[in-house]
């Protein structure tokens, strides 16, 4: 078998400019591939890190069926244990509880629908950066009975700090929750969404507010490794009963898992049409190598070389080839895309407004990790082994007495 | 024959109508019955969840059909809050906040005091007598009392999403006993029950209803009438904002 190898190695470099050129046009090929894939998906982690993030976290833990109606009465009392066993679980790096509810918000005649969320200032901070948000007044402190309130429903009830609205809805159990409070900060989310409809209180005050003492609607849960999302979902989920239910990002936020695919959807396509380059690229190599050498062949048939001999020699040839471009590919980018996921490139004019809009920084971000090469690596090196099967099929039919004559 | 077509046919015609009009005559009687232009009505609504219930004690104040006061006096800690229905808005009572405030139009669906109802429900205007095609589909029995049971068919245009109702109307008394409301497939919601029938206000209605959603077992909302009274003396101006903050 050695001499197999030592043979195709040999046949390989004996003309070098042709492995040469072959090998380049496979390493040109795997290297956009990879440059493409890792902005592509880089693209996906920075937009799925930064949509959790901004608040729904990887993974959520709410007393069964308040996702679907997202009222108060389905809110959840966990134990400080319950909430020390989610803690002990590896690659949980923070937990962040909130008490949510809709609720009217009321200043002078104007009255708005708002999200109220109680939450703990410091863990939200850590989980949201929302003190970086602060435009005015000061952040909530864990027992404070005011409000801080999104810049743009501040403008529409024409509100300013030190000023008191009313909240008036629903508590839990259909309990009237109504209360004067006065604004002590003013905070300002890119996302219109959010800033026109956010409302902050500490956790203590909205669980008196809404009479729900000691509940909480979610629990926000935030990982250190993506990869690792279903292994701690489930560790989770065994932690609680069929009352409650756990869930992660892609059940969270629907749409944009579905904004990713169909994004994704176009990647891919991308990818097919530079696959079928390349598949023609080693195609043709392999082609022009194998005519090249009918001659050759056939004088080694005849002479007695088995075919099958002869054809093992030469699909090593080509797979050999193939990865002298793919691991010259691979070695190629790595330090490349490891540079630029350190330093995502920055964007600017539009594009980059476009996306501040959406609350996303203006960058293009790079995906690192070994799927991504994995994945090209098979890919072209499964397209070089179909192409090597054309010289097999040559071999296979090859007269020997044509070849030599030629 | 030719006295048959034109003193027969008509008469036949006719007792088609009267009977059509006998089944909305019987509706409207019932629906009279527990209305009037006015009224002031002590109540107590009860609303029972699988895991939780609470009883909500007001007294109301109505000038058919446009204006509604409603004085919370019940649990302790939403006492004193008072809505108020102006035609097709609702304002609000704070009095923890001091305010009044108006409910926007997006929390119009929101559920009012955690009842089963909506603000809107409170402001909508549906005639069941005139909404509705009526028939007399059969004569029972029901919890003791003779009923008419009386099918309801919404008209075409009119803005209603039932399918159809189904009343049961004691003959004797004319008051509703239970009323089934179906869905457009044909399934039914939920149902109002009548019971504890005496007299109030000088007429002799039933004073216990429970409403109980059907898809939902285990709940309801129950309506417990402690006093009412018919053609109450009150004014249009007394529906204001500003007397919002007064009555008790």
């Amino acid at each position: 078998m050695n001499t197999y190898f030592h043979l195709a190695w040999r046949n390989l470099w004996r003309n070098k400019r042709r492995t040469l050129i072959a090998s380049a046009s496979v390493f040109f090929a795997v290297f956009f591939a990879l440059a493409m894939r890792s902005m592509q998906e880089g693209s996906y982690d920075y937009m799925v890190d930064a949509s959790v993030s901004m608040y729904t976290g990887y993974i959520q833990v709410h007393a069964k069926d308040y996702w679907d109606k997202r009222s108060i009465d389905k809110s959840m009392e966990l134990s400080t244990t319950k909430i020390e066993q989610i803690d002990s679980i590896k690659h949980i790096t923070l937990i962040t509880p909130r008490l949510e509810s809709f609720s009217l918000i009321s200043y002078g005649n104007a009255t708005k629908v708002a999200s109220v969320v109680g939450i703990d200032p410091e863990k939200e901070n850590l989980m949201t950066d929302l003190k970086s948000k602060l435009i005015s007044g000061k952040y909530l402190t864990e027992n404070s009975k005011g409000v801080m309130i999104a810049e743009g429903l501040a403008k529409l009830l024409k509100v300013e700090i030190g000023d008191s609205i009313v909240i008036y809805g629903q508590g839990y159990h259909g309990v009237t929750a109504a209360a004067q409070v006065h604004v002590d900060g003013i905070v300002k989310f890119t996302l219109p969404a959010l800033n026109k409809s956010m409302v902050y209180l500490s956790l203590d005050y909205s669980q008196w507010l809404y009479s729900a003492p000691n509940r909480i609607t979610s629990l926000s849960l935030m990982i250190d490794e993506t990869s690792e999302l279903n292994e701690v979902h489930s560790k989770v989920n065994n932690l609680f009963d069929e009352k409650y239910e756990v869930m992660t990002w892609p059940e969270l936020m629907p749409e944009l898992v579905q904004n990713i695919e169909v994004d994704n959807a176009g990647g891919i396509i991308m990818l097919g049409i530079l696959y079928i380059i390349i598949g023609f690229g080693i195609f043709g190599t392999v082609m022009m190598m194998t005519a090249e050498r009918t001659k050759e062949f056939g004088i080694l048939i005849s002479v007695g070389m088995k075919r099958w001999r002869l054809s093992l020699v030469s699909f090593l040839e080509s797979l050999f080839l193939s990865f002298i471009g793919v691991l010259a590919g691979i070695i190629v980018s790595i330090p490349i895309l490891y540079y630029f996921y350190k330093n995502p490139i920055p964007l600017t004019g539009e594009m980059a407004e476009l996306m501040l809009k959406f609350g996303l920084d203006p960058i293009v971000p790079f995906r690192f990790a070994p799927n991504i090469f994995i994945d090209q690596f098979l890919t072209v090196i499964v397209i070089a082994m179909i192409s090597a099967l054309y010289p097999l099929a040559f071999i296979r039919k090859l007269n020997p007495v044509k070849a030599i004559r030629r | 024959m030719k006295k048959f077509y034109s003193k027969i046919l008509p008469l036949l015609f006719l007792t088609t109508v009267m009977f059509a009009q006998d089944a909305k005559e019987i509706i409207k009687k019932s629906d009279e019955l527990i209305k009037s232009k006015s009224s002031y009505a002590e109540v107590s609504m009860t609303i029972i969840k699988t895991d939780w219930s609470r009883t909500i004690g007001m007294k109301m104040w109505a000038l058919e059909p446009d204006y509604a006061i409603i004085y919370i006096t019940e649990p302790a800690r939403d006492k004193g809050t008072v809505t108020l229905k102006r035609k097709k808005e609702v304002w609000n009572w704070i009095p923890t906040a001091q305010k009044v405030i108006k409910i926007p139009p997006s929390m119009m669906l929101q559920s009012w005091m955690g009842s089963d109802f909506s603000n809107d429900d409170l402001v909508k205007e549906s005639s069941l007598i005139n909404d509705y095609t009526h028939t007399i589909v059969g004569e029972e029995n029901f919890n003791g009392y003779n009923c008419y049971k009386i099918e309801s068919i919404p008209k075409p245009d009119a803005g209603v999403v039932w399918g159809r109702l189904l009343t049961w109307i004691a003959k004797k008394e004319y008051f509703q006993l239970k009323v089934e409301f179906y869905d457009e497939d044909d399934f039914i919601v939920k149902s109002y029950l009548g019971s504890d029938i005496k007299e109030m206000g000088g007429r002799t209605i039933p004073a216990h209803w429970e409403m109980v959603p059907v898809d939902r077992p285990g709940e309801k909302t129950i309506f417990d009438y402690h006093e009412i009274e018919f053609n109450y003396k009150v004014k249009e101006s007394f529906f204001s904002e500003q007397n919002m903050k007064r009555v008790r």
